[in-house]
């Protein structure tokens, strides 16, 4: 287990597939990296979704290895369930506080056997993982490839019934735990705080969250998962396979009602790689996508593309206007047929999907002193020639901290950063700023 | 100062347990239902039931992701607490995941070779996905063929050599400068080479860079100045690869640099190029203006001093005669280099697309012309004039060289049509009709386009801009080609540009315009040569390609070589440096520790079986890899075929040829495909070997 007080090179902020990334770069150079999860378990959004384009992996074979790696790292100090609390600089760089919030297990003791969730007496919805479509028991592992293999207590839920006291083999069980500080000394940071999306029930026009057939991308994502809650898709209302499936592109981009103008850049990719998978998965099911620009600017995207025009997948060029739903709670959009002579047509399908878009992950201005652009994600005063360098000396920020991007894009700007913050390490030990005996503290 | 992070990478590389296991062979089998990609087709369970019951094995489980952690603390757990002591798991390809599992052994304790890895994804389900009865029948006598090999598998140990740690870049436009730059700055020593004889590349022909709007000559210089300012950079311009050798770590490459044919200190520049009579198409304007064979592409180049172009030169000696002695050098040959570096970075670049003759009138009318041309007009002139007539009316044309179709559009040389997205026009046309607008209002701006691609961050301002200038925005449908046709004699403005626009109702509209742009796309520079001597691998789209663009981006399938910018697909400037800089890690990661892993399958001679007939050094492809040795033993002499591990590919044709069977590939040996063919083929693949 981590020491009280901890001596990095870099301490990395997100455990996402940036992160991560940023982290095994740096570690693998030898550099000391403490990587600060706030969520129980690292693997970020992606570990979430289904398979990725454009190969089409699935995604845990993308992320897990990732994951495994960062906690066997032996260059990295993995702090999970943890939150950066303060930030000041100092002659050797920054001084970070960060609180690790209680398990109420004992990391070390616990073996991730789950014997307490079989005879935890109380489930709760997971929201977290699964938009509260399954649930879970008040001690729980996050999930099946979390990393750490921890359990957890929610605290808040629990009845203090002991039962999982007394099926822990290993005496992991500790409801007294109180929340721990640690003290990072690091020479630099950095921000790969990710993303969140728009909310799905921004829009009025688009019902407002509350039409119960009409989802978003994310959603979706879990439904089309192996690890999902139903091992298929069914639309929420009541459970029937959708045999009529929209998307409806920049439901939450290139939108100034919703205060985001910009193109969330990940959107037409995704909804197409859904739409692929769901006619593998559904193959007669028609499925439509309604869209403004179909921007498969990527390598491989457009032939991607192409390949989903061919499996028979429609698109319909035309800005939904309306989602209404009908008696059986089938969702109804209204709109424009631009190549087909500008009719207004209303359509009813089974089940929609809203392609939200991205929103930064968080603020780095109060913790950091970071400050953002306009658009609310990470200012990069030099963007073309040093795109991980923030305004302030020693921070850095990569993936989609800096903005809407791809997971390939995330980690080739996670590689970036790496490059620039291993630049910036070296320019300081040169100048001998860093003495052997703290060194030596590291790890102490 | 002593790299800092030398001592805890040396604490971090561990050591590896190379000793042979005792006792019978315990095998653990491991079948990975790789999410549903394997298990949906694949009866894993039955699969592990089968294989639990063979000779040695000594457990064998199935479960739904054997490369998360929980996955891997199964094999882990089975080693230390089951005495498991080979290990095989049946799931995605070993090129996606052997490393991992690799290092999971080894965690465990136990020698990383191992372990054997079977592609049941790729061989089984993905083929055979509608048989899924058959399919598990194949993964049973597959991993069957695997666990035979086990049987018979032995502890390897790598060879670690010494390795160079010298980077070489190739290519100085701006991936290829950064890229320099952060290696350098890592600590690793660059030579940069230059195929022309200027630093730069095409960002040096831009006017403004989006999404900043800043000057692109001011973003160069202070990145050339960088460049130049770093002492562990070396340039040389006017420089190509013409030879490679080596594997990562120990690359022997000969360069040859072309004289620029001037002095570095010759003043009379301005003289020279007065004097010479030459004229050819200046290629840094795409040849809108007319350069001399001396030359300097524009004011502020590096290096500044002009260049002689060769092939154009007519040796008139005209230049000679403006004054200073030995200035110039006409006949100066071209010097070659050796090179010993660990690492190769290609940033080779792209070049814009030619259009055909005659596409969309491009050669047939003059009031035709390219992006990139258009990019030079506004940057060499006040007055926005073609033919010396102004110009009122433009219309812009997207996707020409991208996006293609194919039995509709031309195909290049080698059949292929390019479909695939340029990424940087939309954006790049819509900057440079903002431009226009800034700059001359009264201009029109006529836009045709199938989608508008402002995806990246601060791109969709363009279009949004573009909207609010005026500009006029049709929509055509891929298949529907937009046509610039002559106006008819007389008429007011030279051509018609015929667009179906489906923005009005699949309305034929024809645009009358002074001039035509037609917003090209990206293509990689031409480098098949390069290619062939690093044996890197072009895509379908011929850009370079990366072994996997998530789990290894920037990397080629030849270790130690490594991509940055367009030489791998199209890419805005902000894209290039990322991924230059990405290359530069994936660089300092090999080579900061001065070290190289290579794999241990290599030849080796059993010396009681060899008879030194040197049949093996006859046909060994790989130079030094495998000689003969005299030695005197019991005061007879004899003589001894002997490997040099570092310099083996491990490729086994001298195995083929051994008469008295004295060579073996370590880690591929005979005995163990002998095994493995004998499993594979089995009658009853389930139950052979049972003890």
């Amino acid at each position: 287990m981590a020491a009280d007080r901890l001596q990095v090179d870099t301490i990395v902020i997100g455990g996402g597939i940036a992160g991560m990334q940023a982290a095994l770069d740096l570690a693998d150079q030898g550099y000391r990296v403490a990587l600060v999860e706030k969520n129980p378990s690292v693997g970020g959004k992606m570990i979430g979704l289904s398979k990725v384009f454009p190969t089409l992996d699935c995604c845990s074979c993308i992320t897990t290895p990732k994951m495994a790696a960062v906690a066997y790292h032996d260059n990295i100090d993995l702090l999970t369930y943890s939150e950066v609390q303060s930030v000041s600089r100092n002659e050797q760089g920054f001084v970070v506080q960060v609180l690790k919030k209680p398990r109420y297990v004992i990391d070390d003791a616990c073996t991730g056997c789950r014997s307490c969730e079989l005879v935890c007496p109380l489930d709760l919805p997971d929201d977290a993982n699964e938009f509260g479509r399954t649930a879970h028991r008040v001690i729980y592992v996050p999930f099946t490839t979390a990393v750490p293999q921890k359990a957890l207590i929610d605290i808040d839920q629990c009845v203090f019934c002991g039962k999982c006291l007394q099926a822990c083999p290993s005496d992991a069980i500790d409801f007294s735990q109180l929340p721990a500080f640690l003290e990072i000394q690091a020479r630099s940071i950095i921000l790969a705080t990710g993303y969140q999306v728009t909310r799905y029930d921004a829009k009025k026009q688009y019902g407002a969250g509350k039409l119960r057939n009409v989802i978003d991308g994310l959603m979706m994502e879990r439904l089309l998962a192996p690890t999902g809650p139903y091992g298929r898709v069914l639309r929420p209302s009541d459970g029937k396979q959708p045999a009529s499936i929209a998307y409806v592109q920049c439901a939450g981009s290139r939108d100034e009602t919703l205060g985001v103008p910009y193109c969330s850049r990940v959107c037409c990719m995704y909804a197409i790689k859904q739409a692929m998978l769901l006619s593998g998965m559904l193959p007669l099911a028609d499925i439509t996508i309604y869209y403004m620009d179909i921007r498969t600017f990527g390598k491989g995207y457009e032939q991607f593309y192409r390949s989903a025009q061919a499996m028979g997948i429609t698109f319909v060029k035309g800005k939904v206007a309306r989602i209404t739903e009908d008696a059986d709670q089938n969702p109804t959009v209204r709109v424009e047929l631009i190549d087909d002579h500008s009719q207004v047509v209303e359509r009813k399908h089974d089940l929609v999907v809203l392609s939200v878009g991205m929103l930064p992950g968080g603020d780095p201005q109060a913790l950091y002193g970071v400050p953002t652009s306009e658009d609310g994600f990470v200012r990069i005063p030099n963007y073309n020639v040093a795109p991980a360098t923030t305004t302030q000396e020693g921070v850095f920020a990569t993936g989609t901290a800096i903005g809407p991007m791809d997971i390939v894009d995330s980690i080739v700007t996670a590689s970036a950063a790496a490059a620039e913050v291993s630049a910036y390490l070296q320019s300081h030990y040169a100048a001998g700023s860093l003495t052997d005996a703290e060194r030596s503290l590291i790890h102490a | 100062m002593p790299d800092p992070t030398a001592e805890s990478q040396t604490a971090a590389a561990g050591k590896i347990n190379a000793s042979s296991p005792a006792g019978a062979p315990r095998i653990g089998v491991y079948v990975c239902e790789c999410g549903g990609n394997i298990g949906e087709t694949v009866r894993c369970e039955q699969v592990a039931n089968a294989l639990g019951k063979l000779a040695n094995v000594t457990i064998a489980r199935h479960y739904q992701f054997m490369c998360s952690d929980p996955g891997q603390k199964l094999i882990t757990d089975d080693i230390t607490e089951k005495g498991v002591n080979r290990v095989v798991v049946g799931a995605c390809s070993l090129f996606l995941h052997e490393q991992t599992f690799r290092k999971t052994v080894e965690r465990a304790g136990l020698n990383p070779y191992l372990y054997y890895h079977i592609g049941l994804r790729e061989q089984d389900s993905w083929v055979h996905h509608e048989c899924p009865a058959d399919a598990t029948a194949k993964a049973i006598r597959m991993m069957s063929a695997g666990i035979a090999k086990a049987r018979l598998m032995q502890p390897l140990a790598p060879v670690h050599l010494d390795a160079d740690q010298r980077v070489l870049v190739i290519g100085g436009g701006v991936a290829g400068l950064r890229a320099a730059l952060s290696i350098a700055r890592r600590g690793l020593p660059v030579t940069l080479i230059e195929k022309s004889h200027f630093l730069g590349g095409h960002v040096a022909q831009w006017e403004h860079l989006f999404p900043t709007d800043e000057d692109a000559a001011a973003l160069l210089e202070g990145l050339i100045e960088e460049v130049i300012a770093e002492s562990k950079i070396t340039i040389y311009t006017g420089a190509e690869v013409v030879s490679t050798k080596g594997y990562v770590g120990n690359f022997d490459i000969r360069i040859r640099v072309q004289p620029r044919g001037v002095a570095k200190d010759f003043a009379a520049v301005d003289q020279a190029i007065a004097a010479c009579p030459v004229q050819v198409p200046d290629e840094f304007n795409f040849g809108l203006t007319q350069r001399k064979a001396i030359y300097q592409p524009y004011v502020g180049c590096y290096p500044a001093s002009p260049v002689i172009d060769r092939e154009h030169c007519t040796r008139c000696n005209e230049c000679l005669r403006v004054g200073q002695n030995g200035g110039i050098r006409l006949d100066e040959p071209p010097v070659e280099i050796d090179l010993k570096v660990g690492a190769v970075v290609v940033a080779t670049g792209f070049r814009p697309y030619e259009p055909f003759a005659g596409e969309m009138g491009y050669g047939e009318f003059p009031e035709v012309i390219t992006l990139p041309q258009l990019e030079r007009l506004l940057a060499t002139n006040d007055r926005l004039e073609w033919n010396a007539r102004p110009v009122r009316r433009l219309a812009m044309i997207h996707c020409v060289g991208s996006r293609q179709i194919e039995g509709m559009h031309a195909p290049q040389p080698d059949g292929k049509v390019n479909d695939y997205c340029s990424r940087v026009c939309c954006t790049a046309t819509l900057s440079a009709a903002n431009r226009i607008h800034t700059r001359f209002p009264n201009v029109t701006i006529y836009d045709v386009y199938q989608d508008i691609r402002t995806y990246g961050r601060g791109h969709e301002d363009y279009y949004v801009r573009a909207c609010k200038n005026g500009v006029t925005f049709l929509r055509h449908l891929p298949e529907e080609i937009p046509e610039v046709i002559r106006s008819e004699k007389g008429a007011e403005y030279p051509l018609l540009v015929k667009v179906k626009d489906r923005l009005t109702w699949g309305e034929e509209i024809e645009l009358p315009v002074d001039l035509v742009v037609l917003s090209v796309g990206i293509m990689p520079s031409p480098i098949s040569d390069l290619v062939d001597m690093l044996k890197i691998a072009p895509g379908n789209d011929r850009f370079l390609l990366e072994v996997h663009p998530k789990l290894r981006p920037v990397e080629t399938a030849v270790a130690g070589v490594v991509l940055a910018g367009t030489a791998q697909g199209p890419m805005t400037v902000q894209e290039s440096c990322a991924a230059a800089e990405a290359a530069a890690t994936k660089v300092a990661v090999l080579l900061s520790r001065g070290k190289v892993e290579l794999e241990p399958y290599v030849a080796q001679v059993d010396p009681e079986r060899c008879q030194g007939v040197g049949e093996c050094v006859c046909v060994c492809p790989q130079e030094g890899a495998i000689h003969l040795e005299t030695r005197i033993e019991n005061g007879k002499m004899l003589r001894r075929a002997v490997v040099t591990a570092a310099n083996c590919n491990g490729c086994g044709v001298c195995v083929s040829v051994c008469p008295s069977r004295a060579i073996d590939v370590q880690g591929w040996r005979l005995d163990g495909f002998e095994a493995m063919v004998e499993a594979i083929t089995a009658e009853t693949p389930a139950l052979e070997g049972v003890a």
